[in-house]
């Protein structure tokens, strides 16, 4: 029994609730009634993971089914790592506690490309061998989904099959395969021929890369008969009927999204250029206002949170959004619950919308303009005017808002000094406005931070052919946006480290090779790459240099709309011609109206069977 | 609106001894809030579930007799409203009784813990160190406190052992300690301060809160 061995050890760790289970609403089933034992692993910390909605919906989804059961699993902190490694714990799961390696499935969800190194980690951790290729048919099956695996090379050495797309049928399909093939005693070459026929789901080593001299794809081709030339993401047509828990599991400790949360719509209508987001989970699908109203009670109940959060790439696109607000807050208002919609989009703010918000609670406000100027905005084709934002903080500050915090990004495509200094220039705007309001508190300051992030290049985007700005530019850059603010005082500015967005660039556009690189990095102690407290950019530069690797060449190269990107043979129903089209149409600083008001065409609409909307 | 003072006697056992104090508060507070008892909010812009825990219990420490004041706003039967609570508590926490609190937090003067040690130095040997580091005239250790940063302090007259019983590979130790406002030592100082003073590494250790006790020996309630 581990039970007793990890008792003994969380006095000696921070916040030992996260590792011990028997959380309110987790579920615990007799194991000795279960078809198929599923490792739902997320590849950071207890406090992140489980802020994340797709591992909750996927979580109850499985445990529905009788015969599944799927329990949850995070990587361990230094402090815990260090013990568990110490006193021969292995990567355990937090409901039964019985050690991951037991499992027919370990299942990563990847987020974001600084937890690969964490994937590694917690492989071995539970004892495994990393690479699939030294993982024998009694072992696990180790498979991976989420955004990242739109381009999943740099970690094909290490993941069975990875699951492109929405996973509520994938996943049942796939277990439901497994459990039948084992039944048989399949071999794992067998299950995997097997999955790979399945739609959706990718093995990676039934693919061969070849390179071109200077480094670019030549060919990818399958090398099994079960492998077809394309793998196509599963797309949930009805997201209005699809499965959503009606419980979460509630932590003992805070984590970062501590509250109830209803998935509002999926898609974007938007197409900002830099989002990759916006693009890899299209088409855009909604719910009704009575299911996000029937979903929202039934989680405040089942969980006792004080808050709820209607989630989704952009809520205030929801076509009923006033009216779901309105019928939600009545039941809000009267149980104490705090209502917030964490994406809203600057052109849709309005004063019935902010009463409806502050009704309970105020905090500040967040948009994100992303760039400083009209003609740099209409490149990323973030469609918002200068004259809505001003709009929008009017009202806000009407309203007796104090505080505004802005996210832009710096090193987008054709970005000039003047676009930097034009982030300055609005700030300064956007204070003079409220200092210039007749009817705001005296005496009461204006707090305007303004946030930047390095611009990355993501697949499946118009800028996947776009070179990142390189570190020195990126420090010009920053010191010219701090030379340009006049006032410290009223504007204060934050960066994120630069030194991450190089790493996220080479991993999201790298290929196979990349493996290696991975593989050494973590072999050199890296790990939870996305905490400053712990990400080593001299460490994973180093790797790269003992094996020869330019990162140059993955982050700071343009790309030729004809060379063969490492994801080419994934198929996220976005069409490589619209990408050139509106890559085109970005340096040109044209715009593309919204999905809603006109159709770009970027195949989508196929997916659908004719139209993402009911005419266009 | 009507407020109701209210104490709850509760138990906090099994993985429910690795939720800290801090994260108790919110713990209890989604449990009452799933459980629709007609809890006391505080009133203001911001109005929560108000609670009091009148003594802390230290994290790994398992207890039967922990307390939580709260207030409702109509008359409830107790019982009912102990069995509410039941039914949406997590594992490990459970409501025992629910009564008019009857002491002020401030009369809590001491607690009694059993403590169970396991080691491969075994009973006899614990035992024996035991009464060595209790004939010690003097038990000197730091101990940290809000307002005046590390202090020395003097243990030994605070450690009022009951009685010390080996038990196949245990040794239980039945002690007394103060706790409250005026000085709280809990059962990791003891644990610590003989694990320090014998040089024994302790493999296994239980420790539970078994009484909080007013000045003069009776129960608070």
């Amino acid at each position: 029994m581990l039970k007793e061995k990890i008792e003994n050890l969380l006095p000696l760790v921070k916040s030992p609730s996260r590792y011990i289970g028997g959380e309110l609403n987790s579920v615990v089933k007799d194991k000795s009634k279960i078809d198929v034992r599923f490792a739902f692993c997320f590849p950071d910390s207890y406090d992140v993971g489980m802020s994340h909605l797709g591992m909750k919906i996927l979580y109850f989804l499985k445990n529905k089914r009788d015969n599944f059961w799927c329990e949850r699993v995070f990587a361990p902190w230094l402090d815990f790592e260090e013990l568990m490694r110490k006193n021969n714990i292995p990567l355990y799961a937090l409901e039964s506690l019985d050690p991951v390696k037991e499992f027919d499935f370990i299942g990563f969800t990847i987020q974001y490309e600084l937890c690969y190194t964490n994937i590694l980690n917690m492989i071995d951790l539970a004892g495994l061998p990393v690479k699939s290729k030294d993982r024998t048919d009694d072992m696990p099956i180790v498979v991976a989904g989420g955004p990242c695996v739109c381009n999943p090379e740099p970690l094909a050495d290490f993941i069975d099959l990875f699951i492109l797309g929405e996973g509520e049928e994938v996943n049942l399909e796939l277990m439901d395969l497994y459990a039948h093939m084992k039944k048989q005693r399949c071999s794992k070459k067998e299950f995997l021929e097997a999955a790979a026929e399945i739609e959706g789901i990718y093995v990676p080593s039934f693919y061969d890369v070849s390179y071109n001299e200077d480094g670019t794809i030549q060919s990818v081709t399958p090398n099994n008969s079960h492998a077809s030339e394309t793998v196509r993401k599963r797309i949930i047509k009805d997201l209005d009927s699809v499965f959503y828990p009606e419980d979460f599991v509630v932590p003992y400790c805070e984590i970062v999204h501590d509250r109830a949360v209803v998935e509002v719509l999926r898609g974007c209508i938007r197409g900002c250029r830099f989002c990759q987001a916006g693009f890899i989970y299209r088409p855009f699908r909604e719910k009704s206002s009575d299911t996000i109203c029937r979903q929202t009670r039934s989680l405040c109940e089942s969980t006792g949170y004080e808050e709820v959060s209607l989630s989704s790439l952009s809520t205030s696109d929801l076509t009923d959004i006033e009216e779901t607000l309105t019928r939600l807050s009545e039941y809000t208002a009267e149980e104490k619950i705090n209502l917030s919609l964490p994406s809203m989009r600057i052109d849709r703010f309005s004063r019935e919308l902010m009463e409806e918000l502050s009704r309970i609670r105020r905090s500040g406000l967040t948009f994100a303009p992303e760039a400083g100027t009209q003609r740099l905005r209409d490149v990323i084709n973030k469609n918002i005017t200068e004259e809505e934002i001003m709009r929008a903080c009017k009202i806000a500050f009407e309203g007796g808002y104090t505080a505004v915090k802005l996210y832009f990004m710096l090193g987008l495509p054709t970005e000039t000094d003047e676009d930097i200094i034009g982030i300055a220039k609005l700030a300064e705007k956007i204070a003079d406005l409220y200092y210039n309001n007749p009817g705001r508190q005296k005496g009461k300051h204006l707090q305007i931070s303004i946030s930047c992030a390095t611009f990355v290049p993501k697949p499946f985007t118009p800028f996947e052919f776009e070179p990142q700005a390189t570190g020195e530019e990126i420090r010009r850059k920053q010191k010219l946006l701090l030379d340009s603010i006049h006032s410290r005082k009223r504007v204060t500015v934050s960066w994120h480290n630069y030194k991450v967005s190089i790493l996220e660039a080479v991993l999201a556009r790298g290929d196979r090779r990349l493996c290696d690189a991975v593989y050494e990095a973590w072999k050199e102690g890296c790990k939870f790459d996305s905490w400053d407290e712990c990400y080593d950019y001299d460490k994973w530069a180093e790797v790269f240099e003992r094996l020869g690797t330019d990162l140059s060449f993955y982050a700071h190269r343009a790309r030729s709309y004809d060379e063969i990107a490492p994801w080419q043979h994934l198929d996220y129903f976005v069409s490589r011609d619209f990408l050139v089209r509106e890559n085109k149409k970005a340096h040109e600083a044209g715009t593309t109206p919204d999905c809603r008001t006109k159709c770009a065409g970027c195949g989508l609409s196929k997916a659908m069977g004719g139209a993402c909307f009911g005419k266009n | 609106m009507e407020k109701i003072n209210l104490r709850a006697v509760f138990e906090k056992s099994g993985r429910a001894v690795f939720i800290s104090h801090l994260d108790l508060l919110r713990t209890m507070q989604r449990a009452i809030k799933r459980s629709k008892i007609p809890v006391w909010y505080s009133q203001g812009f911001n109005p929560h579930i108000y609670l009091n825990f009148p003594l802390a219990l230290s994290l790994g420490v398992t207890s039967r007799t922990e307390f939580m004041d709260f207030s409702v706003t109509e008359n409830v039967d107790y019982d009912r409203i102990r069995d509410m609570l039941n039914e949406k508590m997590p594992e490990g926490l459970r409501i025992i009784s629910v009564a008019e609190p009857v002491h002020p937090n401030k009369d809590i003067v001491f607690a009694e813990y059993i403590i169970r040690f396991r080691s491969e130095a075994g009973t006899e040997k614990m035992r024996e160190e035991l009464e060595k580091m209790m004939a010690l005239p003097v038990i000197e250790i730091d101990k940290r406190s809000k307002s005046k940063g590390t202090v020395k302090l003097d243990v030994k007259p605070h450690f009022d052992i009951i009685k010390a019983e080996a038990e196949g590979d245990a040794l239980t130790v039945f002690i007394r300690l103060p706790a409250g406002l005026k000085l709280n030592i809990n059962s990791n100082v003891f644990v610590d301060t003989f694990s320090a003073v014998s040089g024994i590494q302790f493999s296994n250790i239980y420790a539970e809160r078994t009484k909080i006790l007013l000045s003069d020996g009776e129960n608070f309630v």
